[in-house]
């Protein structure tokens, strides 16, 4: 069993703090994806559990053992790092094989270790090869198979991605994915990507500043966040968020005017006169006649569109209620003109509210 | 059409201009090696010859005096040549080690002051070898390693710390610390992951900056002028001096052994170039 | 235990730091120290005899010392400034050049290897006025009298630079070289179709950019400048008449010639501090440039 815990770690450099007590557990085999915006601690907290920076402060456990003062060659984690990392003066085999030869490992089962390693990556006409005379894809494949020849326990992953085009990082995406499903270890994967996160992660950790903003499945986040921050972090486009008022405890005044009812999973716990933001997803605002929903309560808005992007399965169309700009997601598209007034649907209980001082949601 | 033609013309007469500064440069930077080369060839009578006699005959005359021994007012170039390639060898070899353990810190580690200690070790390097030498030479009487190798060595090695550690400084900068972090999560300790990752990735660099502060030490005068005096340390730059009497000069001999100086020096030059640059400029602009 | 263990980056130095102490440190100290004594090699006990800046005032009213450092500054800023200037068309030369670029850049680099004191040899044979290169070539074209270029003062100052500016103009070529290598294109093609001359384009576009790597040149040069005294010795030895002179050759021939040797150390303090000050004014400079070109580490 290796599950990896950290319970109130914290780390400091010199005046400032990176990372602010962070309580964490990720289960055996888990895919666990630290994500959040550039400077909000998550490759500090890799670096940490890898054994690459002191821990200042708290706890890590890796299989029950706690490895705080460990360096990283006795934690037996393997990682990938963000520009790969690989030896320049050695041919993928030897790259391959380092750790194993470190160890002292008999030469007959490193070689069948690279090869069963090569087998699964595709790397085999590939093997007497420096890294400078391979692509990109390429050399992260050969960083994805050091880190498994080892069999460590547990799999790091810096941003891998992030030095790659768009198509290949889709592909490569995917070859992860299939990498954890056969070899079936903990993996804890940091990236700054919210799609990488949203498609890989069995379980998201958001970071922001130092500390941790929600822990859950993608679909939690998605449909659950905890906050204004969760919402518009999570999720392409971002959720739109519109300023209004509670008027009494069922209804909510938007700015501009709009009146709409408190959404089903909010209802009871908004104060009268108390400051909202109002929240739904452009999938949840459509032009009448593209819904796809046919139950729940709907609202009925005749809205401008300012913009629309066609994406081919849909088109985006930016439109503007109150000043706010709100993206809204037509179905089965035709082409539409700025400028056209559309009767829009919002789907009320697909909303959400968020008290507008603390940005927290206010949901039952 | 006309203009066409003028920027044609115009092209051509720099272009032939920019050939014949090119060929001068290089003629006036090989011409006085080769001459060097070329009299160490002829008779003593055809150099000294009024008027100049521009048909080289060719003797091995001095080469064959020069290695002949001490005997007949020979120099004992053989003890030089020995005394410079100990010298420089081990000091160079010493120096390496120090420096690079000295660069590796200053490319990998954060401290306080780092900028200045840099400077500072830089600052010595500074420092005059003739300054120098007077004091060296009043100390080195008095501990007794006056006129021996190990006097020789140790200040060669203090003279080449300093600039072994720019070298290398710039060299180990341009390899990503991912590297070490990758060799330490692979298994290695962080001695391990040095040996077996970062210095062989630098070795060339390395190699550069030793070839650098060998030809420092094999070039070297001002200090080793002062701190030898008998065949049994004296280098080849001081060596060189032997052929100078005092009113006459054999010319023959001397270029035989600033040959003997040069080729050696030459041939390092030839598979060091393209680091040293690297290495210079990298330490510097990136630094 | 309280014992704390000496962090990794110093004890990684500290063999640095030792030997540096021990070889160079110390005998500064000592020299410093003798700089303030009436110290003759030939007379020990004069080492115990505190005089305190009488050496200092010795010098500082010791009309041949200031010669010799006037022309020590002379020489160097004209040095300095020819290999500048040369080393910056050699380097624009070779840029340009589409064949054996890699042959010369290595030609280029052999006066760079060659020491010093064989720099001295190579030239005073080549200056000689009986058998040099120089004479022979001018005989052979008609020219009767034999020009005593090591003989008569200017003259012999003149060939000691040229030797001087032989030898060194290669660092200024081979980095400013490396420099116009480094330097992106798409600036200098922005600046052609903006309509810029060759000349303003290199005024403004080329020569900013090479401006840390012709400091990086400088403070490399600043470090041994004193290298010279290798090749005025064997040239001529500070002769003819003390014409030629160096700071460096004046100190050598007071400590080693006259024994005086604290008035040498006196001597020695004040070119080391004059080196100092050298290598300290460029690294600033480069630094400055650095800073400007937004290339800190």
């Amino acid at each position: 069993m290796t599950e990896v815990t950290l319970s109130n770690v914290i780390k400091d450099y010199g005046k400032s703090r990176a990372v602010h007590g962070i309580d964490l557990g990720i289960a055996d085999g888990e895919f666990a994806v630290l994500v959040g915006p550039s400077g909000c601690g998550k490759s500090t907290t890799l670096r940490m559990i890898a054994g690459l920076e002191d821990i200042s402060g708290g706890e890590i456990s890796i299989g029950g053992r706690v490895v705080n003062e460990l360096p990283p060659r006795e934690r037996n984690i393997s990682m990938v790092f963000q520009n790969y990392a690989l030896y320049p003066h050695m041919t993928v085999r030897e790259n391959l094989g380092f750790s194993l030869k470190i160890a002292k490992k008999p030469e007959g089962e490193i070689s069948k270790a690279v090869h069963e390693a090569a087998d699964i990556l595709g790397l085999d006409a590939l093997m007497d090869r420096r890294p400078a005379e391979l692509s990109g894809g390429q050399r992260q494949r050969v960083a994805m198979g050091r880190a498994i020849v080892r069999r460590p326990d547990v799999f790091l992953f810096d941003e891998p991605l992030s030095n790659l085009d768009a198509k290949l990082r889709t592909q490569m995406r995917v070859e992860i994915k299939k990498l954890h499903q056969k070899v079936g270890n903990t993996i804890i994967y940091v990236t700054h990507d919210q799609v990488e996160a949203m498609t890989l992660a069995d379980r998201i950790v958001l970071m922001r500043d130092g500390h941790i903003v929600q822990v859950g499945t993608p679909l939690d986040l998605f449909n659950a966040p905890v906050n204004t921050f969760v919402a518009t972090f999570i999720g392409s486009p971002p959720m739109n968020l519109i300023d209004g008022t509670a008027s009494g405890s069922d209804a909510i005044e938007l700015v501009g005017g709009l009146r709409v009812p408190v959404p089903s999973n909010a209802r009871g716990l908004v104060r009268d006169g108390q400051k909202v933001r109002f929240g739904f997803r452009a999938d949840n605002l459509m032009p009448e006649g593209h819904a796809v929903q046919a139950g729940g309560e709907k609202a009925e808005l005749d809205l401008e569109v300012t913009l629309a992007e066609p994406l081919g399965t849909e088109t985006v169309l930016f439109t503007d209620i109150a000043g706010h700009e709100v993206q809204a997601k037509m179905l089965n598209p035709r082409p539409v003109r700025s400028g056209e007034r559309l009767k829009f649907l919002l789907m009320l209980d697909k909303c959400h509210v968020f008290d507008a001082a603390s940005s927290d949601a206010i949901r039952g | 059409m006309d203009r066409n033609q003028a920027h044609r013309n115009r092209k051509r007469a720099l272009k032939t201009l920019h050939f014949i500064a090119l060929f001068l440069t290089m003629s006036i930077i090989c011409i006085p090696g080769l001459w060097i080369v070329l009299n160490s060839f002829r008779p003593t009578v055809e150099i000294m010859a009024k008027p100049p006699v521009w048909t080289p005959s060719f003797t091995l005359d001095h080469y064959r005096a020069m290695f002949g021994g001490a005997g007949a007012g020979g120099v004992p170039v053989f003890s030089y040549f020995r005394n410079s390639l100990i010298v420089s060898v081990v000091s160079t070899a010493i120096a390496i080690l120090i420096g690079m353990s000295g660069g590796y810190a200053f490319a990998r580690y954060r401290f306080k002051g780092k900028a200045g200690y840099f400077v500072g070790l830089m600052l010595f390097r500074a420092v005059p070898g003739v300054a120098l030498s007077l004091p060296l030479f009043i100390v080195f009487a008095k501990v007794g390693i006056i006129d021996t190798h190990l006097g020789l060595i140790l200040v060669y090695v203090a003279l080449n710390v300093p600039f072994t550690i720019w070298l290398t400084d710039g060299f180990f900068r341009q390899i990503p610390k991912e590297l070490h972090e990758a060799a330490e999560i692979d298994g290695c300790t962080r001695w391990q992951a040095f040996w077996k990752v970062e210095f062989p990735v630098a070795r060339s660099g390395i190699a550069s900056a030793a070839i650098f502060a060998f030809l420092t030490s094999w070039n070297e005068f001002a200090l080793a002028s002062q701190l030898t005096r008998s065949v049994g340390s004296k280098t080849m730059p001081v060596g060189l001096l032997d052929f100078t009497a005092e009113f006459t000069i054999n010319w023959g001999g001397m270029c035989a052994l600033a040959v003997l100086m040069i080729v050696p020096a030459l041939i390092l030059t030839f598979l060091v170039q393209k680091h040293l640059i690297a290495g210079l400029t990298f330490g510097g602009v990136k630094g | 235990m309280i014992r704390r263990r000496l962090p990794q980056w110093f004890v990684l130095l500290l063999p640095a730091f030792i030997v540096i102490a021990a070889v160079v440190l110390i005998p500064l100290i000592f020299s410093l120290y003798s700089s303030f004594t009436p110290y003759k090699l030939t007379r020990p006990s004069t080492l115990w005899t505190w005089v305190g800046t009488s050496n200092y005032e010795k010098i500082l009213t010791d009309a041949k010392f200031w010669t010799a450092f006037g022309r020590t500054i002379l020489f160097l800023t004209i040095v300095l400034n020819v290999e500048l200037l040369l080393g910056l068309g050699i380097a624009l030369m070779m840029n340009k050049i589409t064949w054996g670029q890699r042959t010369l850049r290595t030609i280029l680099m052999f006066p760079m290897m060659f020491s010093p004191i064989l720099v001295g040899f190579q030239f005073k044979f080549i200056f000689n006025d009986n058998v040099g290169l120089v004479n022979n070539v001018l005989q052979s074209l008609g020219s009767d009298s034999a020009l005593p270029w090591l003989v008569d003062g200017k003259l012999a100052m003149f060939s000691i630079m040229f030797a001087e500016i032989w030898m060194s103009t290669s660092v200024f070529a081979i980095l400013i070289l490396a420099g116009l290598f480094a330097m992106p294109r798409d600036p200098l093609e922005a600046a052609k179709v903006d309509g810029c001359t060759p000349w303003q384009s290199f005024r403004h576009i080329t020569l900013p950019f090479l401006m840390p790597f012709i400091f990086i040149a400088m403070t490399i040069r600043s470090l041994d400048v004193a290298r010279a005294y290798d090749i005025v010795q064997i040239m001529t030895g500070g002769g003819p008449a003390r014409r030629t002179e160096l700071l460096w050759t004046l100190m050598s021939r007071t400590g080693y010639v006259d024994a005086r040797m604290g008035l040498a150390n006196a001597m020695g303090y004040i070119s080391i501090i004059l080196s100092i000050l050298f290598t300290i004014y460029f690294f600033r400079k480069l630094s400055a440039a650095r800073a400007d070109l937004g290339m800190e580490g």
